[in-house]
């Protein structure tokens, strides 16, 4: 049986700073992760493997050349293979190019698949869009938000817990299908210094675009429907109020001023 | 040279100094500054000073000491053994102090340092630094500091300040007059080796700029101190030697000593610091390892193993006894996001923790002798919890730091039942080749007398707390006698009762296991030298009554 997580790699700090000139994301400094939701994805991947025999897990980014750092971690954490989707024609790609190449690698590599996870999202785009729409592509069918994921039905079907508005429902679908994972009762992984070491032993297959024959209208900017035209902070959060180093009558004041002003009290 | 002269600091006024009076004040609306970490509780004392400038820090002790009052200087409250716990007079909180002053390299040793005043906390420095952004230098008035700052920015290479004790909320300058350490004083020593220069303001309110290397001792053991007004002061210093191991008890003594190095650990008894210059060093990747174990005695095998193994460079060197590792899975039981690891594996016994070079980008990098060294001691690498991204360092470290942090919680939790129950922590060290022997003292000390109990701690020093828990005053009473036999021990083994929390207020009786009564005299005669009304820090180390 052989499970496809699909990964990214994303800044490491999720208050990344633009640069008000270029309007673009300060990478300098910025160290890269494995996106978190991912990591849950692969987090169940490593699940279903561990209490059925017989799982292979195959993941796969689209990404730079520095993205098979995130392969790695994923082999460290479990995963036996990687497919790093590179070329320089893929740069640009939005949302829908993004999960058309993933979604053609899928089917010409690894054209055997049962299961697709993905994280329900990247914490630096926070598009949740690529999951679906692979599963789309394909012609799956879909399962977002799960924070459960279990074979049932003799590994015929996949049993999933969602996370609701107000609680969780369980779904089930029938195998090949693709589910996205949210963060759930995860809590991450310890990969031992042995699995560290052995991750650097395990394959990792590069794949170009040529390998996967899409034609160049469909790829990167060119591909793409959208465009980001400016990336800016989320206006910030007004913060606690915090009274220090008052007198007790001071501080009594400020914050009966505090509540009038709120219209909490008269 | 050997002759040095204090200066006077522009003196504010005394009563704009931002103050609070009276106990029963202090103690509604400043409770924070009635202990520190070690839970000791204040006595009743009557002011409560916040100096904003080195100024304002001059007019309140001149004050002070025109008015013979006692005053005991808090930075962040974050010791162990009550050194800023007031008992009488007043409170000095430099916690207002807090700016990085200057980041510049060093032409002679070409390195990079840090001048920041006492109060700038570690995390915040440490945040500073992985982040290469300090506002206040780049918005500073001096030309040359801003020069400085931006050719640091410039410089490729990242930079950290290697003392490491694990209360990162520790103040900079605390972490110096404690002499902090920590993990990392297993490969960088303790924070004595990387201060490089200090202002200390002494009882009369002047104070003294010591850079490191400028003022060493006589060929006859002196420093001479002479303030504004031509009088001086002699300081003969100790001769007693130093143990063999990490130690914060008593007053630093080698033969030509620097004076830095006498005020550096000296629990502020002698002076107050209000600006330090440190040293940092090249940050390196690196890897933290959790090697899990089976018993207690394995971990402390493989510690010395891995200490001995010359090939195999580790930054520390740390351990969890199996007890230890039980208090967090009952932690992980309750609530299993709260330790931020994944479940420690059911067999595991006992943990060894460290941390070495390891480039994650660099193939074919040889780890054989140390899957050697692990196997030899019956444990395997597959069995251990390995993290090198930073996040993961962090989250190894806050794991670190879990065990410390719930003891002093279920203290806190009994404290409510018995009041005069407090944290009883052993701080011993011992030199190489005695830990095991230290350990099966410990052990059959604490089981003998069915008391709760864990240890961890820095194991490559050969310095591990081993951590009481009394259930009740009887037990606590047990627990001091435990204590003052291990430190006997120790010491008999040419160890030190305080290798790194010091002595202050709690553990002033165990200085005596370690030294004569001519020797505490020493100490008390530099005390009499610097601060004849024995104004600063009162039964902080020693008495506040200095031998005549």
């Amino acid at each position: 049986m052989k499970i496809v997580v699909c990964v990214k790699q994303v800044p490491e700090v999720t208050n990344v700073q633009v640069d008000p000139k270029t309007g673009t994301l300060i990478r300098e400094g910025v160290k890269s992760i494995l996106n978190p939701f991912c990591e849950y994805a692969l987090d169940h991947a490593v699940r279903i493997k561990n209490s059925v025999p017989d799982v292979s897990i195959i993941v796969v980014t689209m990404g730079p050349t520095q993205a098979r750092d995130v392969l790695i971690r994923c082999l460290e954490l479990g995963a036996d293979e990687g497919i790093l989707i590179t070329d320089r024609k893929f740069a640009g790609a939005d949302t829908w190019a993004t999960s058309w190449t993933l979604a053609e690698a899928i089917r010409k590599v690894i054209p055997d698949y049962d299961l697709v996870l993905a994280g329900k999202q990247a914490v630096d785009g926070d598009t949740a869009q690529v999951g679906p729409e692979i599963a789309e592509i394909l012609g799956l069918a879909q399962i977002t938000y799960g924070v459960d994921v279990t074979l049932s039905n003799n590994r015929r079907q996949v049993r999933v817990t969602v996370e609701v508005e107000k609680g969780y429902e369980v779904l089930e679908t029938s195998l090949p299908a693709l589910v996205t994972c949210s963060k759930g009762e995860v809590v991450r992984r310890a990969p031992s210094f042995k699995d560290v070491l052995n991750a650097r032993k395990k394959p990792i297959r590069v794949v170009s675009a040529d390998d996967l024959a899409i034609p160049e209208e469909q790829l990167g900017l060119q591909g793409s429907y959208t465009q980001v035209v400016k990336v800016f902070p989320p206006p910030a959060k007004k913060s606690n109020l915090l009274l220090q180093n008052l007198e007790s009558v001071e501080a009594a004041r400020e914050i009966l001023a505090f509540l009038k002003e709120k219209r909490f009290v008269e | 040279m050997y002759e040095i002269h204090s200066k006077t600091a522009p003196e504010a006024d005394f009563a704009q100094v931002k103050r609070v009076e009276g106990f029963a004040t202090i103690q509604a609306d400043y409770p924070a500054y009635l202990s520190d970490e070690s839970k000791l509780s204040a006595k009743p004392f009557e002011y409560l000073f916040f100096p904003k400038s080195e100024s304002e820090l001059a007019a309140v002790v001149k004050r002070l000491n025109q008015q013979k009052v006692p005053f005991t200087i808090a930075g962040a409250r974050t010791g162990l053994v009550g050194g800023c716990v007031p008992q009488e007079g007043a409170l000095i909180s430099l916690e207002y102090l807090d700016k990085v002053m200057d980041v510049y390299r060093d032409v002679p040793s070409g390195e990079w340092r840090i001048k920041a005043q006492t109060s700038v906390s570690l995390k915040n420095l440490d945040g500073m630094l992985r982040a290469k952004q300090m506002p206040f230098l780049e918005q500073s008035p001096d030309e040359l500091v801003r020069r400085h700052y931006a050719e640091f920015r410039e410089d490729p290479e990242q930079y950290f300040y290697p003392p490491d004790p694990t209360e990162m909320s520790a103040s900079l300058g605390g972490s110096v007059v404690t002499n902090a350490s920590g993990a990392r004083t297993f490969r960088y020593g303790p924070t004595r080796a990387w201060v490089r220069g200090m202002r200390v303001f002494l009882a009369n309110g002047e104070y003294l700029d010591i850079p490191r290397g400028k003022y060493l001792s006589s060929p006859e053991g002196q420093f001479i101190v002479c303030d504004s007004k031509g009088d001086a002061a002699v300081i003969d210093i100790p001769t007693y030697p130093q143990p063999r191991t990490k130690c914060t008890a008593g007053l630093f003594s080698a033969p030509r000593m620097d004076l830095i190095d006498l005020f550096i650990g000296s629990e502020g008894v002698l002076g107050i610091v209000t600006s330090v210059d440190i040293a940092l060093l090249r940050r390196e990747p690196k890897v933290s390892i959790i090697q899990f174990v089976d018993s207690d005695e394995q971990a402390v095998q493989l510690a010395d193993a891995l200490r001995a193994e010359d090939r195999i460079q580790l930054d520390f060197l740390e351990f969890y006894s199996g007890n230890a590792l039980n208090l967090l899975r009952r932690l992980q039981s309750e609530e299993p996001s709260t330790v931020g690891m994944p479940p420690i594996p059911e067999s595991a016994e006992a943990a060894v923790f460290f941390e070495m070079s390891f480039d994650p980008h660099q193939e074919n990098q040889d780890f054989s002798i140390l899957e050697m060294v692990i196997r030899s001691c019956g444990a395997n690498l597959e069995r251990s919890w390995a993290g090198y991204e930073s996040r993961e360092l962090d989250r190894f470290k806050v794991f670190r730091h879990m065990l410390p942090e719930t003891i002093n919680s279920i203290i806190a939790e009994r404290k409510k039942q018995y009041p005069g129950i407090h944290k009883l922590g052993t701080d011993m060290a011992v030199p190489d080749g005695h830990m095991s022997e230290m350990w099966d003292l410990y052990r059959s000390s604490c089981e003998g007398l069915q008391l709760e109990w864990c240890a961890f701690g820095h194991i490559g020093n050969n310095h591990v707390h081993v951590n009481i828990l009394p259930k009740s005053l009887e037990e606590l009473e047990k627990g001091m006698r435990l204590y003052e036999i291990f430190a006997q021990r120790a010491v008999s083994l040419g160890g030190s009762v305080s290798a790194e929390h010091g002595i202050g207020k709690i553990k002033a009786k165990f200085l005596k296991y370690m030294f004569t009564a001519e020797q505490i005299d020493q100490m008390r005669r530099i005390k009499k030298a610097l601060d004849p009304q024995g104004l600063i820090n009162p039964n902080d180390i020693f008495s506040v009554e200095v031998a005549a």
